[in-house]
């Protein structure tokens, strides 16, 4: 009994780090496999972070949930900000700011219908991008074009693999659920 | 991926306390921004960017091998599958090719005649000729005449008579052969090894320039010989021979009235004793067989 507690830190120190380690291999897929000739990148962690917290959001515990979508946004942006050229932090506040607007805002709705999903990627990922831009401002002034140029093709890469990431993760969290 | 999810069993129901405790969740938030902004500020300041470097470093293999990867399956996706897409694409990359070898062709020929433009330039400024470059087409394919047929004519300014030179790598512009027939847009030359060729010239001695014949003596199994004219004089090996335009500095009514004078023909190889004759063996500066370009000589300048 008396060791209990320092294995369960133990425990959870190893689970933290294997989370942030699967999220840098994710990011490494994002900036590779994922990128297309054009420079874009489907931004697969964003959406993993946005499912995490509308999945988590519609659990028994929703504000666990949510929690746990918080530390995926967290560690997600990190594993982005390691890889890519702007200060890191960067990606974590942008994912950060994206996952807890949505997830707050979608926690009433029914995850299951197919529009929840969608709408709430393609706020998150608008969300993501202005937080984005703020931080790039001085070079990227022009907002209008940055929104033409940079925000609505995140916007539409971001929702192809929507339907399958929530359905994913959706799965695995009830799994987790029921044992 | 399943241990990740959460720490513990998550419960089946919704309680209904379930909305009070979302201060945390901002709480969370707050806190994780205000560690992303410290982590901005560090990584202005360059305190994060060894670190960072480190990461980098050692993720790099697998990123290299990630973005190979990719590179494959581009290269996977973009390959046909079908038989009707693969002999589209032949077709495609059979017209590509067609195109591409008529435009290696086209610069070809662009390059070859950039060599005989400015070969012609060396010898317009060399001599007081005023030329016109022609190529030759057509050999004669009997042994009994020493012809070719070159791309110009009448409508160039070709006339019957004129003289049409070549020139060889390292050596002078020199005559090959005389204008025998003239077309709209050809002409024949004959060779100056043509038996049938006989041209007057001159042989440059030291002190004097003898008169003699030049005849062509392919047919014969040699090249070309000449004898003097006046019999006195010594014909030494080494002598250099040149047209001397008799016809034209007489202004005869002759089609070698054309002929200019002191044209490089070639120099006497050898000489040699036929009862009082000399008879002297040519070397041409220029062996007609071997050009593929040639210049006719419109006129000289005074």
């Amino acid at each position: 009994m008396g060791n209990s507690q320092p294995r369960r830190l133990e425990e959870r120190l190893a689970r933290e780090l294997g989370l942030l380690l699967i999220l840098l291999v994710i990011a490494l897929i994002q900036v590779t496999l994922l990128t297309g000739p054009t420079g874009f990148s489907v931004p697969i962690l964003l959406v993993l972070a946005i499912a995490r917290a509308l999945v988590g959001s519609s659990t028994a515990e929703p504000v666990r949930g949510l929690i746990r979508s918080l530390w995926w946004a967290f560690y997600g942006g990190l594993a982005l900000d390691v890889l890519g050229s702007l200060p890191i932090g960067s990606h974590a506040i942008a994912q950060l700011l994206a996952v807890i607007v949505v997830g707050l805002a979608t926690r009433r709705f029914a995850v299951e219908r197919p529009i929840v999903p969608l709408l709430a990627v393609a706020f998150g990922t608008l969300i993501y991008e202005a937080v984005l831009w703020l931080i790039v401002l001085p070079p990227i002034s022009d907002w209008q074009t940055y929104g033409l140029i940079v925000m609505l093709p995140s916007l539409l890469l971001a929702l192809i693999p929507t339907l399958p990431v929530v359905a994913i993760v959706h799965r695995l969290v009830r799994n987790t659920e029921y044992q | 991926m399943r241990d990740f999810l959460d720490e513990r069993p998550l419960k089946l129901r919704r309680e209904v306390a379930g909305d009070r405790g979302y201060w945390r969740v901002f709480a969370l938030a707050l806190s994780l921004v205000l560690v992303s902004v410290l982590l901005i500020v560090l990584d202005r300041q360059g305190v994060i960017a060894p670190a960072r470097l480190m990461v980098r470093e050692t993720i790099q293999p697998l990123a290299g091998w990630l973005t190979q990867r990719r590179s494959e399956l581009l290269s996977w996706w973009a390959t046909p599958r079908d038989a009707a897409t693969m002999q589209a694409r032949i077709a495609e990359l059979e017209a590509e090719n067609t195109r591409l070898a008529a435009e290696v062709l086209r610069l070809e020929q662009a390059r070859v005649e950039n060599i005989f433009l400015r070969q012609q330039l060396a010898i317009t400024q060399s001599y007081p000729w005023t030329i016109l470059g022609a190529e030759v087409m057509i050999r004669a394919p009997d042994a009994a005449r020493r012809v070719l047929t070159i791309a110009r004519g009448a409508n160039d300014g070709v006339r019957v008579g004129m003289a049409v030179i070549g020139q060889q790598p390292g050596g002078p512009p020199a005559l090959i052969g005389v204008v025998e027939a003239v077309g709209p847009r050809t002409a024949d030359v004959l060779m100056i090894t043509d038996i049938s060729s006989q041209l007057s010239v001159r042989l440059l001695q030291a002190d004097t320039a003898p008169l003699g014949l030049m005849q062509g003596q392919w047919q014969r199994g040699s090249r070309m010989r000449v004898e003097l004219i006046d019999r006195s004089i010594t014909m030494r090996e080494g002598d250099h021979v040149v047209t001397a335009g008799i016809s034209g500095a007489l202004n005869l009514p002759l089609d070698l009235a054309s002929m200019p004078t002191a044209v490089p023909i070639g120099v006497v190889e050898a000489v040699r004793q036929e009862g009082q004759r000399q008879i002297g063996e040519i070397r041409p500066f220029v062996d007609p067989d071997q050009v593929r370009y040639v210049w006719v000589i419109l006129s000289q300048d005074d």
